[in-house]
C-alpha cells in the first residue's frame, strides 16, 4: 500500500509538474509587446495621442486673450497667472505647462527607432514610414521643447544659451543636463533629414492625417529655417511645400485649420482646446487688425456681446492642426523678404497670393495697392500682422512674438496692470518645478 | 496489515537479542478530549524500567494500529510501561491483573505536547524549531473590536499594529518583525484555516490617508467570536513552506471546530458607547481670535487670498480695504466695526454639530457539538458599529457552517464555509477633500454659521482646497445630499479530507474557494458641492456657456468580483525508530488561481427618488472618454507550487528540520527563469531540559534552544525588462477610432530576485513548575536585491520604476515572558509581557544621480531627515545650520537661482539634511494583567510603541497661509515686527526675497525642518476589563452552563511624548484622519 501510494503521489507530482507551465502560461487580458509592425503602430499612436497642448496654452501668454472676473473661478485659478505672465507665485491650481510628455513621446520615438531592424511582419515601406515618422516626433517634441523653455535662436547666442536636454535614447538611468540652443536646432534638423530618407506617404486617409507625411518634412523644416532665421533655407523648403501642396481655404465650408480642409498637412496637436476657449475673451485690440473686408472676422470670432468675443477656432477635435498650407505662405513670404538673395518682389508676390484668399475683393485691391507700394519695414509689419490674423489662436503668436518683435506687453485685470517688457526674460518659460526637483541638474 | 509489516523488523530484532518473554499486554489508547481511539500512539517500556528489572534491552515498543490497538510483549518482570502521542501528556501505566484488554486514555497536554498548527502541519511543540506565538482568541483579548487585526497589538512579541483610522472597520498595518522589503505590500499573508486569503494587503499608507477612502480588507469579514486560535509564523523556518507571498511573516487564523460531546449553546453580546472625541487639544483659534488675525493680516499687507475670511469681504463691501490698510480700526466706519464685531459673538463649535457619540453593538449565537461520526459548529454574527463622523458607519452580518465527518477508520471529510455581507458606509467627498467632515470641522471658520436665520443652507465660499473657488459650498447639504456606501458580499469554502494509508502515512487534500463581490455606489444629488464641480468642469464655450451633463445628480456604481481557488495535496509520513529515533516527512503541491473583474457604471441627471437618470450628449469623441459612462477591466494570475519538509528527532531531544518550496507564477515579459523561486529553510532544536543530567534540576521544566536559516525572495511582476503596454482606443480625429498601445512601466533589465536571509536563534524555558515561562528570540533579516521604486528624471518620459535598491538588515530580539504570580485557591495574578527590539539598518544604498534628499545607508529604512532649523533671522524668514555649524538662510543654505531652484548639485543638496530619527519604534510590546478573585476578573492591557519619530504637517505655511480657513493657535505666535522672540516663521510676501519666497511655495521647503518631526513615542492603555462570572448553582437552576458579563473600557489613556495640537500620537502623521475613539462595553456570555 505504502508502495502504491507513493506511485499516486509521484505520478500525481509528475502530472502537475508537466501541465504547469501551461498553467502558467496566461496571456494577461488586454497586455502586449509591441513586436509586429501593427503593434508598433499602435504604439506610436500613443506617442501622437500624448502631445500636449501647450502651443494653444501658450495663447494665454500672447495678447490674443484677455481675462476679466467675470471669467469661472475654475479657469481663473488655472489660466489667470499664465496670462498675467506671473511666474513668481502662481496660484497652486495654475495649469502647468508639460515636460514630461514630450520626453514620453520621445521614449517611444527612440524605442522604435531602435527597434527598427526587430520589427516584424511588415513591409520595408511600412516600417521605414513608422520609423521616419517617430524621426520626426522626435525633431518636432524637441522644437516645441526649445520653444518653450529656451530663448529664441534669434534673440540669444545659440552656441552657447542652454535651452533643455536632449533626448536621444531610451536610457531611463541617465540624468541629463541642458543642451544649448544651438545643439538642439542642429539636432531637429538631422532629425528631419534622417526622416525624409524613410517617409513614404504623400496622404493618409481622412482621420488618419495627425500622422506626418512626406510633406510634413519640408513643412516642419520651413519653420525650423524660419525660427532660426536661416531664411534661404526657409524659403526654398515653403517654396518645396508648395509646389505639392498651394491651395487655399475659400472658407465655404471648413476654417483653415480643420483637418478636412484643403489646407491641411499634419493635423496633430489640439490648439485652442474646449478648455482655453472658454478661459479667455478675445482681445478687443487684437480683434480690431481684421478690418472690415476681411472674410477670417466672421469665420474666426463671433460677438456673444460687443465687449465678449469668442474664438472659434477650435472647442473640439475638428481643429487639431500642426502644420497646413496658409502658414507655409506666410513663412515662405518672411523668409523671401529677409533673405537678400531672394528679394522683397517675391515676398509681396506669395503674400498677395495668399491674400487675395483672404479678404473681399475690393478690400484686397485697395490690400494689393498698399503692398506694392510698401518698403521693407512696413511690409514686414503687414506681415506679421498678417500672420497674427491667419494663424490667430492656433498656438503660433506667442512663438512668434517671442522670436521676432519681442514687444511690451500689457494687461488689466480689475483695475490692476501688468507689463511683460521688451524683450522680458518671461518670454521664455521657467522648466517646471516637478521636472528640477527630478533632476536638478535642469536648475543649472 | 502494513502496521505489521513495519513493526515486523523491530519486533525481529527484539526477539533475537532475548528469547525470555514472559507476556504479551494488548489494549487500546483513547483521547480523553474526544473518546476516540488514537492511532499511531506509542507504547515502550521504559529504558529506566528495563534497566531496573534487568533486561540486557534497550528497546521495547509499538505503536497502535488503525483501530488504535496495541499488542506488545514485554520482559515478565516490567512493573509499568507509558505511553505516549502527539499533543497529549505521557502516561505512565503500572502493569496489574488486566494486561490483555487495557485501555489507556490520554489527557491532552497543555505545555509542551501541544501541536502547533503551521496551516500544512501540526507539530508537536517539543519538536517545534521555529520562532512562532500563538494568541488564543477569547473575549479578554479581543475587546470591542469588530475585526481581529485591531485586537493584535501588544499581543506577539514582535507584531507591531498600528491603527489607520478611527473609523468603523478601518484595518490596522500590521509588521512582523520589522519592514522586510519596500516594494508592494508589507503586509503579512492571512491563512484561514489552512487556505491562504485573498485581499488582505493594504493601500499603501498615503492612500489610507485618503481617510473617505472606504476600504474593507477581507480579514475584516471574519467573526472574531468565531476564531480559536491565532498563530503568527514569524522566522523563515516557519514562513518558507508558504513561499514568496511569506517574506513578511504568515498569520494564521484557526477558527472554533464542534468538539465531540453534548451540543453548546453560546450566546455572547457587546454594547458599546463611544462618547464624541473632544479636540480641546487642536488649539484652533475660537472667533474673536480669528477675527483679530484677520485684521492684522490684511493690514500687514499680506496678500495671500487676500479676498478672503469675512472680515476682509465685510471692509471690501463697504470699500474701505485700502483706507484700513493705511489707517487701521479708526477708518471703518461704526457700522463696518458693527458686522465685524458681531461675528465674534458667534461661535459655532463645528466639533460639536459634526461629530457624535454612538451606540455599538454586537450579537453571536453559536451551536456546536457532535460524535464520533461527525461534529459541527454552526454561528451567526451580527456586528454595527456607527463612527463619531456623523454618516460613517459599517456593520457586518456573519454566518459559519463547520462540519467534519469521520467516514470510516481511514477517511475523513470535513467542510466549512464562511460567508458575510459587509456595508461601510462614509461621507462622498471625491470632489475636494475639504469636503471631508474632519477636515472642515477643523478649518471651517468659528464664525460661519451652517444655516441662515430662514433655515436654508449659508454656504461656505472661504473653505477650499487648492484653488480659489466660487461654487457653494455647505457641509450639511453636502452630507444630505451624498451618499457613499461599500457593500461586500463574501463566501468562503473550505473543503478538506485526510486519507490514512497506515499509521505513519496519511494523505490530505484541501480546496479553498474565495469569492468576495463588493459593489461601491457613491451618489450626489444636483445641490452639492459634488455635481456643482462636474458641471463647471463640463461647461463649455460652443454650449453657450452651459454644461453637457443633464440636470439632476450623479450616480456611480463600481463593482468588483474577486475569488480564487486553492488546491493542495499532500502526503505526510511519521514514523518512530527504536523509540529514539523520530522521523517526519511531508510533500505536496498546490495550485492557485485568481481572478479579478471590476466595472463601473455612472448615471447622469440621476434622481434618487425616482431611480431615473438622463443619458448625457457629448459633445466629442474626448469628452465622451474624459466622462466614461462604463468601464471594464479583467485579470487572472495563476500560481503553483511544489513544496517539502523533513524533520527527525533524536532521543526526543535533538530536532534537526527543513523544508523546501518551489513557488511559480504567471509572469508577462520576464524571463522564464525567474518563474520559479525556490525558498528553504532548516533549522534545529535542543532541548537541554530532556538531557539525563538535567533531570536533578526539578526547578526548571523546560529549557530548550532553536536555531534556523532561511532564504526567501521575491520578484517584482510589474516590472518587464521589455516595454510592455496594454491597450486602449482612441479618437484622434472626429470619426476614426483606433487601437493604441500604452507603455505602462519603463522598461528594466537590470531587475534581480529581491532575497531574504534570515537567521533566529532562540531559547524558551518555563521554571518553577511552569510558573515562569519565558521565550527569547535573536533574529537578523538580512535583505539584498531590495525593489523598491525609484524616481526618475522626467526627461526619461518616465515619472518612477522598480529597481533593485538596496540591501537591508533587521536585527532586533524579543522576549515574552509569562508569569503566574499568585496563585491561591481564591486568588489569582497572572501577567504576560512582551517586548520586542527591531534595529533596521540600510545596508547599502544606490543613490540616484538626481536624488536630492539623502541616501539611507547606515540608517533605517524609515529615517527622517530634515534641515536643521535654527530660529529665524531679523525678518523672521527661518535659518539654518549650515555643515559649518553657521545660521544662515534659505538662498545662503541652497544657493537658490531666482526661481527657487537650487543650484547646488544633488550631491550637494543631499548634504545638508540632518537624520532626525526612524519613523518605525525601536521598541514595541504589551503588558497584560489578570487578577481574578473568586468569579471576579480584571485584566489591564497596556501596549507600548518606543522610539519612534512622525514627520507632522505644518501648523500653518508661511507662503500659502489661507486667512480665509481656523488655523491652531501657533498662527497667532508667529513672527512680527513687534513679535521677534518666536519659532514660527513670517508671512512672506511674493515679489520680496522671491528665490526664497518660490522655495518655500513651490518646493515645499519649510515642511523640510527638523521642527515638524516630532516623537511619536506612546503608551496605550488598550483595554481594561472587569467580568464577573454568576455562581454555577444560579446559574445551573436556569439550566444554563455559564453566565459571564463583563464591562470594558478601550483606549482610556494614551501618554505620549508630546503631541500638543494633535489628538493621538498615533495618529499624529495625518491630522485628519478619524481620531482613535474611547469605547465603553458592556458584555454578556452565556452558555448552555
Amino acid at each position: 500500500m505504502n508502495r502504491l501510494f507513493k506511485y499516486i503521489l509521484s505520478a500525481t507530482l509528475a502530472f502537475t509538474l508537466i501541465s504547469c507551465d501551461d498553467f502558467l502560461d496566461i496571456q494577461p487580458t488586454g497586455k502586449v509587446i509591441p513586436q509586429t509592425a501593427t503593434e508598433f503602430r499602435e504604439f506610436v499612436t500613443n506617442a501622437y495621442s500624448i502631445v500636449p497642448s501647450d502651443r494653444g496654452k501658450s495663447t494665454f501668454r500672447s495678447d490674443e486673450f484677455i481675462m476679466d472676473a467675470a471669467l469661472s473661478k475654475e479657469d481663473l485659478n488655472s489660466y489667470k497667472d499664465i496670462w498675467t505672465w506671473n511666474d513668481d507665485s502662481p496660484s497652486e491650481s495654475t495649469s502647468s505647462f508639460d515636460w514630461r510628455s514630450y520626453y514620453q513621446i520621445m521614449f517611444s520615438a527612440n524605442y522604435t527607432i531602435d527597434s527598427k531592424d526587430k520589427i516584424t511582419n511588415g513591409t520595408p515601406a511600412v516600417i521605414n514610414q513608422l520609423v521616419g515618422e517617430c524621426y520626426m516626433l522626435r525633431a518636432y517634441m524637441h522644437f516645441l521643447l526649445v520653444n518653450l523653455y529656451g530663448e529664441p535662436y534669434t534673440a540669444c547666442d545659440p552656441a552657447t544659451t542652454k535651452a533643455i536636454p536632449l533626448k536621444m535614447n531610451t536610457d531611463v538611468d541617465k540624468v541629463l543636463s541642458r543642451n544649448t540652443v544651438g545643439d538642439v536646432y542642429e539636432q531637429i534638423l538631422r532629425d528631419i533629414d534622417e526622416a525624409e530618407k524613410l517617409i513614404n506617404v504623400e496622404s493618409w486617409e481622412t482621420g488618419l492625417t495627425y500622422r506626418f507625411n512626406t510633406v510634413s518634412v519640408d513643412a516642419l523644416r520651413s519653420r525650423v529655417y524660419l525660427y532660426m532665421g536661416r531664411w534661404k533655407e526657409a524659403y526654398n523648403a515653403s517654396k518645396k511645400v508648395l509646389e505639392k501642396r498651394s491651395e487655399l481655404e475659400d472658407f465655404s465650408k471648413y476654417l483653415p485649420n480643420d483637418f478636412r480642409s484643403v489646407e491641411s498637412i499634419v493635423s496633430l496637436e489640439r490648439n485652442l482646446t474646449a478648455q482655453f476657449q472658454k478661459a479667455g475673451k478675445v482681445n478687443k485690440t487684437f480683434y480690431n487688425l481684421y478690418a472690415s473686408g476681411d472674410l477670417r472676422r466672421s469665420k474666426y470670432y463671433k460677438l456673444l456681446t460687443a465687449s465678449n468675443i469668442q474664438a472659434l477656432k477650435g472647442g473640439d477635435d475638428n481643429y487639431r492642426c500642426t502644420f497646413r498650407t496658409g502658414e507655409i505662405y506666410l513663412n515662405a513670404a518672411e523668409a523671401a523678404l529677409e533673405s537678400d538673395e531672394i528679394g522683397i518682389a517675391e515676398a509681396k508676390t506669395i503674400l498677395l497670393s495668399f491674400m487675395k484668399t483672404r479678404y473681399n475683393a475690393s478690400s484686397f485691391t485697395a490690400k494689393e495697392a498698399l503692398i506694392n507700394n510698401m518698403a521693407i519695414d512696413d511690409l514686414r509689419a503687414e506681415l506679421y500682422n498678417e500672420r497674427a490674423r491667419e494663424l490667430a489662436f492656433e498656438g503660433h503668436r506667442w512663438f512668434d512674438l517671442r522670436r521676432t518683435t519681442r514687444q511690451e506687453l500689457q494687461k488689466i485685470y480689475s483695475g490692476e496692470t501688468f507689463i511683460l517688457q521688451q524683450n522680458d526674460k518671461r518670454y521664455t518659460l521657467r522648466i517646471p518645478s516637478e521636472a528640477v526637483a527630478a533632476n536638478p541638474e535642469l536648475a543649472n | 496489515m502494513s502496521t505489521i509489516k513495519y513493526l515486523l523488523p523491530i519486533l525481529v530484532i527484539a526477539l533475537a537479542s532475548n528469547n525470555v518473554f514472559a507476556k504479551t499486554i494488548q489494549g487500546k489508547v483513547m483521547a480523553s478530549d474526544n473518546n476516540e481511539t488514537i492511532i499511531g500512539a506509542s507504547i515502550f517500556v521504559p529504558v529506566a524500567e528495563l534497566k531496573k528489572i534487568g533486561s540486557d534491552k534497550v528497546n521495547v515498543s509499538t505503536v497502535t494500529d488503525l483501530d488504535g490497538n496495541f499488542s506488545l510483549e514485554v520482559p515478565d518482570k516490567t512493573k509499568s510501561i507509558e505511553c505516549s502521542y502527539v499533543g497529549y501528556s505521557t502516561q505512565s501505566v503500572p502493569l496489574k491483573d488486566n494486561i490483555s484488554n487495557m485501555v489507556i486514555t490520554l489527557k491532552s497536554s497543555a505545555q509542551l505536547d501541544e501541536v502547533v498548527v503551521t496551516g500544512y502541519q501540526k507539530i508537536e511543540k517539543r519538536k517545534l524549531t521555529a520562532a512562532i506565538s500563538t494568541v488564543n482568541v477569547n473575549d479578554n483579548m479581543l475587546g470591542d473590536v469588530m475585526s481581529v487585526d485591531q485586537a493584535l497589538a501588544g499581543q506577539v512579541a514582535g507584531l507591531s499594529s498600528v491603527a489607520t483610522s478611527g473609523a468603523p472597520g478601518a484595518p490596522a498595518k500590521i509588521r512582523i518583525r520589522g519592514t522586510a522589503s519596500l516594494n508592494g505590500t508589507q503586509d503579512p499573508l492571512w491563512v484561514l484555516d489552512g487556505i491562504p486569503m485573498e485581499g488582505t494587503s493594504l493601500p499603501s499608507m498615503e492612500d489610507l490617508k485618503d481617510i473617505d477612502e472606504l476600504y474593507s480588507s477581507s480579514v475584516a469579514g471574519i467573526n472574531p467570536a468565531d476564531i480559536e486560535t491565532i498563530t503568527v509564523l514569524k522566522d523563515a523556518a516557519a514562513t518558507a513552506i508558504y513561499g514568496a507571498r511569506a517574506a513578511n511573516g504568515v498569520i494564521l487564523i484557526t477558527t472554533k471546530s464542534g468538539k465531540v460531546g453534548k451540543t453548546k449553546i453560546t450566546f455572547s453580546t457587546r454594547l458599546s458607547f463611544s462618547p464624541k472625541t473632544d479636540i480641546d487639544r487642536l488649539n484652533l483659534l475660537n472667533s474673536s481670535q480669528k477675527v483679530d488675525l484677520e485684521l492684522d493680516l490684511l493690514k500687514s499687507g499680506y496678500t495671500y487670498r487676500e479676498n478672503k475670511g469675512d472680515v476682509s469681504r465685510i471692509i471690501a463691501s463697504a470699500g474701505l480695504t485700502d483706507s484700513y490698510k493705511a489707517n487701521g480700526w479708526n477708518a471703518l466706519t461704526s457700522d463696518v466695526q458693527g458686522r465685524i464685531n458681531n461675528l465674534r459673538s458667534i461661535n459655532t463649535d463645528w466639533n460639536d454639530i459634526l461629530f457624535r457619540s454612538t451606540f455599538n453593538q454586537e450579537y453571536n449565537l453559536s451551536l456546536s457539538g457532535g460524535n464520533d461520526k461527525a461534529t459541527y459548529y454552526t454561528s451567526l454574527g451580527y456586528n454595527d458599529e456607527k463612527g463619531n463622523v456623523v454618516g460613517v458607519e459599517a456593520n457586518r452580518f456573519n454566518l459559519v457552517a463547520k462540519t467534519s465527518y469521520r467516514l470510516s477508520r481511514r477517511f475523513k471529510v470535513g467542510a466549512s464555509l464562511f460567508a458575510n455581507r459587509r456595508v461601510n458606509k462614509s461621507n462622498l467627498t471625491d470632489a475636494d477633500g475639504f469636503t471631508n467632515p474632519v477636515y472642515y470641522s477643523r478649518r471651517a471658520n468659528p464664525y460661519q454659521t451652517p444655516f441662515n436665520a430662514d433655515g436654508s443652507y449659508n454656504y461656505d465660499t472661504d473653505i477650499q482646497g487648492k484653488e480659489d473657488s466660487d461654487l457653494k459650498f455647505n457641509i450639511f447639504e453636502e452630507r444630505d445630499g451624498t451618499s457613499y456606501e461599500l457593500e461586500t458580499k463574501s463566501l468562503q469554502a473550505i473543503l478538506d479530507a485526510e486519507f490514512r494509508i497506515n499509521d505513519q502515512i496519511k494523505a490530505t487534500t484541501q480546496l479553498g474557494i474565495q469569492l468576495d463581490d463588493t459593489n461601491k455606489e457613491m451618489v450626489a444629488d444636483h445641490d452639492t458641492y459634488a455635481m456643482r464641480k462636474d458641471k463647471e468642469r463640463t461647461t463649455l464655450a460652443v454650449l453657450n456657456n452651459t454644461s453637457f451633463l443633464p440636470d439632476g445628480g450623479k450616480c456611480t456604481n463600481a463593482a468588483s468580483t474577486n475569488s480564487q481557488i486553492t488546491w493542495k495535496l499532500q502526503g505526510e509520513y511519521s514514523n518512530k525508530f527504536a523509540d529514539i529515533h523520530e522521523l517526519e516527512g511531508m510533500v505536496g503541491t498546490e495550485i492557485r488561481k485568481t481572478w479579478y473583474k471590476a466595472s463601473t457604471a455612472t448615471l447622469y441627471g440621476y434622481n434618487r427618488k425616482t431611480l431615473q437618470s438622463v443619458a448625457p450628449i457629448f459633445p466629442s469623441d474626448t469628452w465622451a472618454k474624459q466622462y466614461p459612462l462604463s468601464t471594464k477591466s479583467y485579470s487572472e494570475n495563476a500560481y503553483a507550487s511544489f513544496f517539502a519538509t523533513a524533520s527527525y528527532t533524536l532521543l526526543h531531544r535533538y530536532t534537526l528540520g527543513g523544508s523546501v518550496r518551489f513557488d511559480g507564477s504567471d509572469i508577462f515579459g520576464v524571463d522564464k527563469k525567474y518563474r520559479f523561486l525556490p525558498l528553504y529553510s532548516v533549522s534545529g532544536l535542543w532541548r537541554l531540559s530532556d538531557e539525563p543530567f538535567m533531570n536533578e534540576v526539578e526547578k526548571i521544566n523546560n529549557l530548550a534552544f532553536r536555531l534556523s536559516y532561511g532564504i526567501q525572495g521575491n520578484i517584482d511582476k510589474s516590472t518587464s525588462s521589455q516595454v510592455t503596454g496594454y491597450y486602449q482606443n482612441i479618437t484622434m480625429l472626429p470619426g476614426y477610432t483606433e487601437d493604441m498601445i500604452v507603455v505602462g512601466t519603463a522598461p528594466n533589465t537590470k531587475l534581480r530576485w529581491e532575497k531574504t536571509k534570515t537567521f533566529t536563534a532562540g531559547a524558551d524555558m518555563s521554571i518553577f513548575n511552569n510558573a515562569i515561562s519565558l521565550s527569547l528570540d535573536y533574529y537578523n533579516r538580512d535583505g539584498s536585491d531590495l525593489i523598491a521604486i525609484r524616481m526618475l528624471p522626467l526627461e526619461s518620459g518616465f515619472s518612477s520604476m522598480y529597481v533593485n535598491w538596496a540591501s537591508m538588515k533587521n536585527d532586533g530580539f524579543e522576549v515574552s515572558i509569562n508569569t503566574r504570580n499568585i496563585h491561591t485557591k481564591d486568588f489569582m495574578w497572572f501577567t504576560n509581557f512582551n517586548f520586542a527590539y527591531n534595529n533596521n539598518k540600510v545596508l547599502k544604498e544606490s543613490v540616484p544621480e538626481n536624488q536630492t534628499t539623502p541616501g539611507r545607508e547606515g540608517y533605517p529604512v524609515g529615517a527622517i531627515f530634515a534641515y536643521k532649523s535654527a530660529g529665524l533671522d531679523d525678518e523672521g524668514y527661518p535659518l539654518f545650520y549650515n555643515k559649518a555649524g553657521e545660521k544662515v538662510n534659505a538662498q545662503e543654505l541652497l544657493k537658490l537661482n531666482s526661481y527657487g531652484g537650487s543650484t547646488l548639485t544633488a550631491a550637494e543638496q543631499r548634504d545638508l539634511y540632518t537624520y532626525i530619527g526612524s519613523s518605525d519604534p525601536l521598541f514595541t510590546g504589551g503588558l497584560m494583567n489578570t487578577f481574578t478573585y473568586r468569579n471576579f476578573e480584571l485584566s489591564l492591557n497596556f501596549i507600548f510603541n518606543l522610539k519612534m519619530y512622525v514627520k507632522t504637517t505644518p501648523s500653518y505655511s508661511p507662503t500659502n497661509f489661507d486667512r480665509g480657513l481656523n488655523s491652531n493657535a501657533d498662527i497667532l505666535n508667529r513672527w512680527t515686527s513687534t513679535n521677534t522672540n518666536t519659532l514660527f516663521p513670517v508671512l512672506m510676501q511674493s515679489g520680496y526675497r522671491q528665490a526664497e519666497y518660490a522655495r518655500y511655495s513651490e518646493f515645499g521647503l519649510y515642511e523640510q525642518l527638523d521642527t515638524w518631526v516630532k516623537r511619536g513615542d506612546h503608551v496605550r492603555l488598550q483595554n481594561v476589563r472587569f467580568a464577573y462570572r454568576l455562581p454555577s448553582e444560579w446559574v445551573k437552576k436556569a439550566s444554563m452552563e455559564s453566565v459571564t458579563v463583563a464591562l470594558e473600557a478601550r483606549n482610556l489613556f494614551v501618554f505620549g511624548a508630546n503631541y500638543n495640537n494633535y489628538l493621538d500620537p498615533e495618529t499624529m502623521g495625518n491630522q485628519f484622519a478619524q481620531p482613535i475613539p474611547k469605547t465603553f462595553t458592556f458584555s454578556l456570555n452565556v452558555n448552555f
